[in-house]
């Protein structure tokens, strides 16, 4: 299946459900204009939630890191949320576990934006 | 990238005929398209007259992957390794990585006609990866 984003916004944060594949094509491409309409819009806390992405590739944790240094380089700030195990794997071998705070639950998550 | 569906359909079709189990499929499939993905992108420079070949073949105790490209070749040891801090919030170069990470061999050679040859190989015991993953 390829990338769907849902969104909800809780306590001022835009929590994005990401479903499917991340990899390179179409699902990087939306990831990154819903990212970028979002900034504009000043909503600048934002959590990625990959509890239903069950594939991602390099550019798929590209985008992601990209999605992170954009939101930052706004006074913002990008989060995630529910890493599925294969997700944890490819962050944990690219050390990408060092620069996201990640978290299992969404209210810790939404609590840590306060 | 029309060429990664096509991608998927080889390696689904690669892991039925080898009966791999879906881990390793799963991760069979990523090694190979950003095998693939850096071979169109890097290899062939976005050139459409260029080709990729890509085999997928097995002996049972392993899965061997070649992909072929039409470019001007690299070397493994001058890809930038993606987890030095000055790399970490790169957007790209984490394939090579990724792959290497999965696979038991990865290596890469020049082609006589041009172009690079990168081999890759996962040794399998029926299917199931001799590690897990």
């Amino acid at each position: 299946m390829n990338m769907t984003i849902r969104e909800r916004e809780l306590d001022g944060v835009v929590i994005l459900d990401l479903a499917g594949r991340i990899t390179i094509g179409e699902g990087t491409v939306v990831l990154r204009k819903r990212i970028q309409q979002l900034i504009e819009h000043d909503q600048t806390k934002l959590l990625l939630n990959l509890a239903e992405v069950d594939y991602i590739d390099s550019s798929g944790l590209g985008e992601i890191v990209r999605s992170y240094t954009t939101v930052r380089n706004a006074e913002g700030d990008l989060k995630l949320l529910s890493l599925t195990r294969r997700v944890r794997d490819l962050m944990q071998i690219t050390k990408l576990l060092t620069v996201f705070d990640v978290f299992e639950r969404e209210s810790d998550a939404l609590k840590s934006f306060r | 990238m029309d060429a990664l569906a096509e991608v998927r359909k080889l390696v689904e079709r690669a892991s039925r005929a080898f009966r791999l189990n879906e881990e390793l499929s799963h991760w069979i499939e990523l090694s190979v398209n950003e095998c693939a993905i850096n071979a169109i992108q890097h290899g062939n420079q976005l050139d459409e007259s260029k080709e990729v070949l890509l085999r997928i073949s097995s002996d049972g105790d392993t899965i061997e992957v070649i992909v072929e490209d039409q470019g001007e070749g690299f070397e493994l040891a001058d890809v930038p390794n993606p987890t030095d801090v000055e790399n970490l919030l790169k957007p790209g170069g984490r394939g090579i990585l990724i792959i290497q990470s999965f696979m038991d061999t990865v290596e890469v050679t020049g082609r006589p006609e041009g172009g690079s040859r990168l081999r890759m190989v996962k040794k399998i015991q029926n299917g199931k990866q001799s590690d897990r993953r």
